[in-house]
């Protein structure tokens, strides 16, 4: 599946869901608002309808307009009010805002009630006729506040959106976690997939050039022997040439060694040994050849450490890297240190030599590298074989004209 | 603009406050009786208007074309902070009343002068200085035809 097809398969339902919640919400909260508005207004219809059946009573008793009004400034909720005659002439009116009268002799009497907005909020209207006891016809147009249903319209808004936030919120961290999860798995199988079809390859690859070492190893050995009946034959002014051409293909022999050990596939035999007398014996070997003689190998650490290992592989590991930095060290001293500790085992070779160029570093692990003139390129790579076959790590880090340091974790006992 | 030092503007509102009056029955803003005036200030007074609120400014108005005064009714003289000058041309629009004495008066809603129109209330005449929300600032905007 494509990154952006996997993103849309979490993405799309993410979407929908939060969607249908806003849509249902919505529709709910519309709902509830168109109720309650109803609710409210019928609640101002029904006070209005008392508030007229007072006003006919002071009316009849001869009360003014005006005082019919003043005993109702106290009502905050109600903006304005207005008492007009049969002809819709006003006898007296009072507002809560200095000449604030929204009264249109053009559409009062269209409706009994209708709403208005303003700078204060919306305005519930209301005009009504009705007929006092002295049989005189009136009526009232009066403005109530809506404020408080607003207040509380705004307040569902609010927490309406902190929900609604909330909500998303989570979902899209929720969503974006499931679509990491999957796309992890995703690429680790598609990585896993890669690299069990690498292996197949390297296989098919080892299984022909094997094959192919071996049918060019017979030739060569016979060619070998041959040499050496020629050279054991031949004149003394040939015997030289002859001796050259056979060391060139004992060269060949063992390229092509190398080459298979390279390709083949490891076989561990491990077995338990004393990690600190395989390095003391690689130290005497190496003593033999040659190596040490101005340069001087120390050992330090733990003094019992114990590997479940491949102990001839093992021994071509430390050999490699030993021989190289002996190689590259001219003077001084090229220390292994090992160390263990909670089961894991780290050894560490340092020389004092030349140290690594960019270059070499980059390149340094890649098989049939080399920056030597005998060099096959090989050593380094068949180590970090090795070390990988047992579940170890390499590594390294070197300065140039300071030297090189190659570290190595593999488990203990 | 006339001056009150703060000593007047205190005892002014004191006696505004006791002696202020009761809503006339055409004293309102009435949409149905608008009109647009234009003509020079004559005369500016300060009057209480309404129950319970600070003194008016109140601009006497002669129409350039009739010669017809109008007593104009601007807004809470706390609101306006121009300097009105008499001679000075204004264009006026607002809801036109008749008092009592056959006064012509005229609640502004909008007012046009130097260069500039002054918002006073909405086009159901809600007086802008009482708007709710911090919305009693006063409204300005370049000169245009009243539209």
């Amino acid at each position: 599946m494509k990154k952006k097809a996997l993103f849309l398969f979490f993405f799309l339902p993410l979407i929908g869901i939060v969607l249908l919640f806003f849509v249902l919400s919505t529709v709910n909260r519309s709902y509830i608002k168109t109720k309650v508005e109803d609710l409210v207004k019928e609640q101002l219809r029904s006070t209005a309808e008392i508030l007229k059946a007072n006003i006919s009573h002071y009316l009849s008793e001869d009360y003014k307009a005006d005082e019919i009004f003043e005993l109702y400034s106290g009502e905050e909720n109600i903006y304005y009010m207005a008492l007009l005659d049969d002809k819709k002439n006003i006898l007296g009116w009072r507002s809560q805002f200095e000449g604030y009268l929204p009264l249109s002799r053009q559409t009062i009497g269209e409706k009994e009630s209708w709403v208005i907005d303003s700078p204060v909020g919306k305005i519930y209207n209301f005009f009504s006729s009705f007929t006092a006891p002295d049989n005189k016809n009136y009526h009232i147009y009066l403005g109530y506040s809506l404020v408080n249903l607003e207040e509380m319209m705004a307040y569902s808004q609010r927490n309406f959106i902190i929900l609604f936030s909330v909500i998303a919120g989570i979902g899209i961290v929720f969503f974006l976690g499931i679509y990491q999860i999957q796309a992890r798995y995703i690429k680790k199988e598609k990585e896993s997939e890669k690299e069990k079809r690498e292996k197949e390859r390297f296989r098919e690859i080892s299984a022909f050039t094997s094959g192919i070492a071996h049918e060019i190893k017979n030739p060569l050995n016979s060619l070998s022997l041959l040499l050496e009946l020629l050279q054991k034959r031949s004149s003394r002014e040939l015997r030289e040439d002859v001796s050259q051409g056979r060391t060139e293909v004992q060269k060949i022999s063992r390229i092509i060694d190398l080459f298979s050990a390279a390709l083949k596939p490891m076989n561990l035999q491990k077995e338990k040994f004393v990690l600190k007398d395989l390095i003391e014996d690689i130290f005497e070997s190496l003593r033999r050849e040659g190596f040490s003689e101005s340069v001087d190998l120390q050992y330090s650490g733990d003094k019992e450490v114990i590997i479940n290992a491949d102990k001839a592989l093992m021994s071509q590991v430390f050999l490699n890297l030993l021989r190289n930095s002996l190689e590259a060290t001219e003077k001084g001293a090229v220390r292994v240190q090992v160390k263990e500790y909670r089961k894991k085992v780290t050894i560490t070779i340092t020389d004092s030599g030349r140290g690594m160029s960019d270059e070499e570093k980059k390149r340094i692990f890649e098989p049939f590298y080399s920056n030597k003139k005998q060099g096959m390129g090989v050593g380094l790579y068949l180590t970090k074989k090795i070390i990988e076959a047992h579940q170890g790590r390499i590594s390294f880090d070197s300065h140039r004209g300071q030297g090189t340091s190659f570290s190595i974790q593999i488990k203990g006992e | 603009m006339k001056r009150l030092s703060l000593r007047g503007w205190i005892l002014f509102l004191f006696f505004t406050t006791l002696f202020s009056y009761g809503q006339k029955k055409e004293h309102f803003y009435n949409v149905d009786k608008e009109v647009t005036v234009k003509g020079s200030i004559k005369e500016i007074k300060m009057e209480p208007l309404y129950k319970n609120t600070s003194p008016f400014l109140i601009v006497i108005l002669e129409e350039k074309k009739t010669k017809n005064t109008f007593n104009v009714e601007i807004s809470p003289v706390w609101f306006f902070d121009h300097d009105f000058h008499q001679g000075e041309s204004l264009v006026i629009r607002g809801s036109l009343y008749q008092s009592e004495d056959s006064a012509q008066n005229i609640i502004a809603r909008e007012v046009q002068f130097s260069g500039q129109i002054l918002l006073l209330r909405d086009k159901h005449g809600f007086p802008n200085w009482r708007g709710g929300k911090g919305q009693t600032r006063r409204k300005w905007r370049r000169k245009k035809d009243f539209s």
